[in-house]
């Protein structure tokens, strides 16, 4: 990873690529890679669509090494949902096969004229960019299986469907699985609208002729990778409950707990809830001939995922994630699994943001366009957006733009993105962050819970209430730091309950670059992530006043708590007082 | 000292199935949903899993990480007091944040504040009663047949769909018009 791709596709006489080295960049992947492009490189008043802005796609510190679990990409930009800065990851194979070609970044720049639509093909001799109309509005599982008679099964695909290509902003850039399948979604905050305002359906990433990145110190890194992937076999969420369940573990806890947003924030309990649980779902996947166990890149040891087959069993879907099943599940009222894989596969066939539509949906019953729990309504509105009639380019234009249309008051957005599967009435730290990150409401933002080893901040008193304030600062500096070395966050419970298990993840990091790493080295890169995120977003016209959540929340008491959020303004804009 | 089951026939006629071991996953749903189990109430929480239960107490310390009463998480044991009709949940570690911020006295339970279950009061003379147990993830196979062999409390309808889900059910286990004690064994 000792080079930077950049493709202007504006350039005079069509696209042009420069392969340059890393400059100022150098050291960072992920997270840390996307957002210090944008914050220095992209306007902060650039339309989202125009040629000002850039995609900027990179993979982890410790993709395309031997270590385990290396295997999320970055995709970032200044995003058309929210017009904030904008960092959206994704499993799949694309970001093992793009570090092991050498790039640490490739970013794409300008906006052609013209009609024509572009695919991009980087393998070991170079980078190819070239016009192929024949994909136009093509979605993602036929565009990648015709992508594959001609670069066959041993490449990484990245594409957008036709949401991507009509700009919509949910749109996502998929990445194909180990068994090319494009299943992972560089979702959140339209990135496929912006890889579409570019004109490039695919890029296609062959490795064919290259080896493993090679780390500074092989033997240290083998033993630091072994320790590592022991912890996270030995610790029972990483080695049993995720592996078991998946993420929709999660509903039944969150739906206990009264934070399970039902219809469309109404309520935080759903009676159905057992229907969709993460343990009805393993069940009925296995009974199908299906998994309950997959990993989205080859390397993972932990394997989340699944596989979903219909009654007669055969494929839909990958195993729907607990933000899926909540979106199109009980935020509209639906308790079939089999209507929420199916809206999964729609999502990713045509290429949105599954938590972006199906609080969309959501939304949309509640202005009357359909009754909640109506599960074969939910699937039309899904085909309207499918087809780009105009009421799908609403929908598609996410829960913010479909709430202004219809005039719908409770829409649960931050900086026009959609609430992630947590009712912050009930969780109110969780609020917090979702109301205060750089990227829009945003789980993943303050996710990596190793703050307690990492000490990110001193010592917290878990009691006080001043903690979550803290706590949120903490998560958010902790994961800014993560997105950046390619890990899956869900690495996160081994490496806060087991610290054996955070060292080793250390001296991977440091082995690998031939470096000593500490804790405060990895919070000093989170907070460097962060400032840039936070000027980027202050110069586009952000203020803390963005830094708030719907006023529904404090005004709307939610069962079974009944309870609003509580937290002060005040006390939101201490959490970047660092 | 471990207190002994209460007098279950205060509660409904009783109903026994011995099962083969790979049935117990036909009880997952139910599981899921809570039952209504025969208890003593009045005593602590920790009383009900480790003496009522019989659950080993180095089990319930580090393998039921997320405990619920009545929709509020539990950080301590030792002080929760069980009442009549008490709904109590039992789960293992959780993934992500929402995951550590239910667990019981965990780090994060900051971010849980005003839905924490609050400790209080003293224990109660014992008094037989009802508890709601729900059961999650990892916990259904491992503690399902302790709370299926103590007996369950089903309604006729709970009955009739339970044992639709049964193959092979014992041929004299057809659900009646009243409330039923149920309890299951499983073969080794
Ligand atoms: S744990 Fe899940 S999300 Fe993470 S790398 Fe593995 S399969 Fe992908």
């Amino acid at each position: 990873m000792d080079k930077i791709a950049r493709i202007d596709m504006g350039a005079a006489g069509g696209p042009k690529v420069t392969v340059g080295d890393l400059g100022e960049y150098a050291g960072l992947g992920g997270r840390a890679m996307t957002s210090l492009v944008v914050a220095a490189e992209v306007h902060p008043l650039a339309h989202p669509l125009g040629a000002e802005n850039k995609l900027v796609i990179s993979p982890g510190m410790l993709s395309g090494t031997t270590g385990s679990m290396t295997g999320r990409l970055s995709v970032g930009c200044k995003s058309p949902l929210t017009g904030t800065i904008k960092e959206s990851n994704a499993g799949g194979q694309a970001a093992q096969v793009l570090a092991r070609l050498g790039y640490a970044a490739v970013i794409l720049e300008g906006k052609p004229e013209g009609d024509d639509l572009y695919k991009i093909v980087i393998n070991k001799d170079g980078i190819q960019v070239i016009v192929d109309n024949s994909l136009k509005l093509m979605d993602n599982y036929p565009l990648v299986a015709k992508l594959r008679q001609e670069y066959g099964d041993k490449a990484a695909y990245m594409s957008i469907g036709s949401a991507g290509e009509r700009k919509l902003l949910a749109a996502s850039i998929a990445c194909t699985d180990p068994e090319l399948r494009p299943t992972r979604h560089c979702g959140r905050g339209g990135v496929g609208a912006v890889m579409g305002a570019k004109r490039v359906k695919a890029i296609i990433l062959d490795d064919a002729g290259m080896k493993m990145r090679p780390p500074k110190d092989p033997d240290a890194y083998r033993d630091a990778n072994r320790k590592f992937v022991e912890g996270l076999r030995k610790h029972p969420v990483t080695g049993e409950g995720l592996p078991a369940y998946g993420t929709n573990v999660l509903t039944n806890v969150l739906n206990e707990a009264g934070g399970y947003p039902t219809n469309n924030f109404k309520s935080g309990q759903f009676a159905d809830s057992a229907k969709l649980s993460g343990e009805t779902q393993a069940a009925l996947e296995i009974s199908r001939g299906g998994s309950a166990t997959h990993g989205c890149h080859r390397g993972c040891v932990i394997q989340c995922s699944g596989i979903y087959n219909d009654k007669d069993g055969n494929y839909v879907t990958k195993q729907p994630e607990y933000e899926t099943v909540w979106s199109h599940g009980g935020h509209c009222g639906i308790s079939n699994l089999d209507t929420v894989a199916k809206l999964d596969y729609i999502d990713d066939n045509i290429g949105v943001d599954t938590i972006e539509m199906g609080v969309t949906i959501g939304v949309a019953m509640d202005a009357g366009l359909a009754e909640f729990g109506d599960d074969a309504a939910a699937i039309r509105l899904m085909e309207e957006v499918a087809k780009g009639t105009p009421l799908g380019r609403v929908l598609g234009s996410g829960a913010a733009i479909t709430g202004k249309v219809f005039g719908v008051e409770r829409v649960p957005v931050v900086k026009d993105q959609a609430l992630p599967a947590y009712d912050p009435r009930a969780i109110q730290g969780i609020g917090v962050t979702y109301a205060t990150t750089t990227q829009g409401a945003d789980h993943t933002a303050g996710y990596a819970i190793a703050t307690n080893i990492l000490k990110v901040g001193g010592d917290v008193d878990p009691l006080k209430t001043e903690g979550q304030i803290e706590l949120s600062r903490n998560l958010q500096i902790a994961t800014a730091a993560i997105d950046s070395t390619g890990m899956c966050l869900f690495i996160a419970f081994a490496i806060m309950d087991q610290p054996e298990t955070f060292q080793a993840l250390l001296d991977m990091l440091g082995s690998f670059h031939g470096i000593t790493m500490t804790g405060d080295d990895v919070v000093a890169l989170g907070k460097k992530v962060l400032s840039a995120e936070r000027d980027f977003n202050a110069r586009a016209g952000f203020t803390k006043h963005h830094d708030r959540l719907p006023r529904f929340f404090y005004n709307e008491p939610i069962a079974p708590h009944n309870q609003t959020f509580l937290m002060k303004d005040e006390e939101l804009d201490e959490v970047f007082n660092w | 000292m471990p207190r002994s089951i209460p007098d279950q026939s205060k509660f409904a006629p009783g109903l026994t199935l011995q099962l083969d071991a790979d049935q117990l996953h036909a009880f997952f749903p139910l599981l899921q949903k809570g039952v209504a189990v025969p208890a003593t109430v009045g005593c602590t929480l920790k009383c009900l899993l480790c003496d009522q239960f019989s659950i080993p107490a180095d089990y319930v310390t580090d393998r039921i990480t997320t405990i619920f009463m009545d929709n509020r998480p539990v950080d301590d044991l030792e002080h929760t007091i069980i009442q009549d009709g008490s709904r109590v949940t039992l789960s293992a570690a959780m993934p992500g944040l929402v995951g550590a911020t239910m667990r019981r006295g965990g780090f994060y339970a900051a971010l849980r504040q005003g839905i924490s279950h609050v400790s209080g009061g003293a224990a109660a003379a014992d008094q037989h009663g009802t508890v709601r147990i729900k059961l999650f993830n990892l916990l259904l196979a491992e503690l399902g047949p302790l709370v299926l062999a103590r007996g369950l409390i089903l309604e006729p309808a709970e009955l009739a769909d339970l044992l639709k889900s049964i193959p092979d059910r014992p041929l004299d286990s057809s659900p009646g018009t009243s409330r039923v004690l149920l309890t299951v064994r499983f073969n080794e």
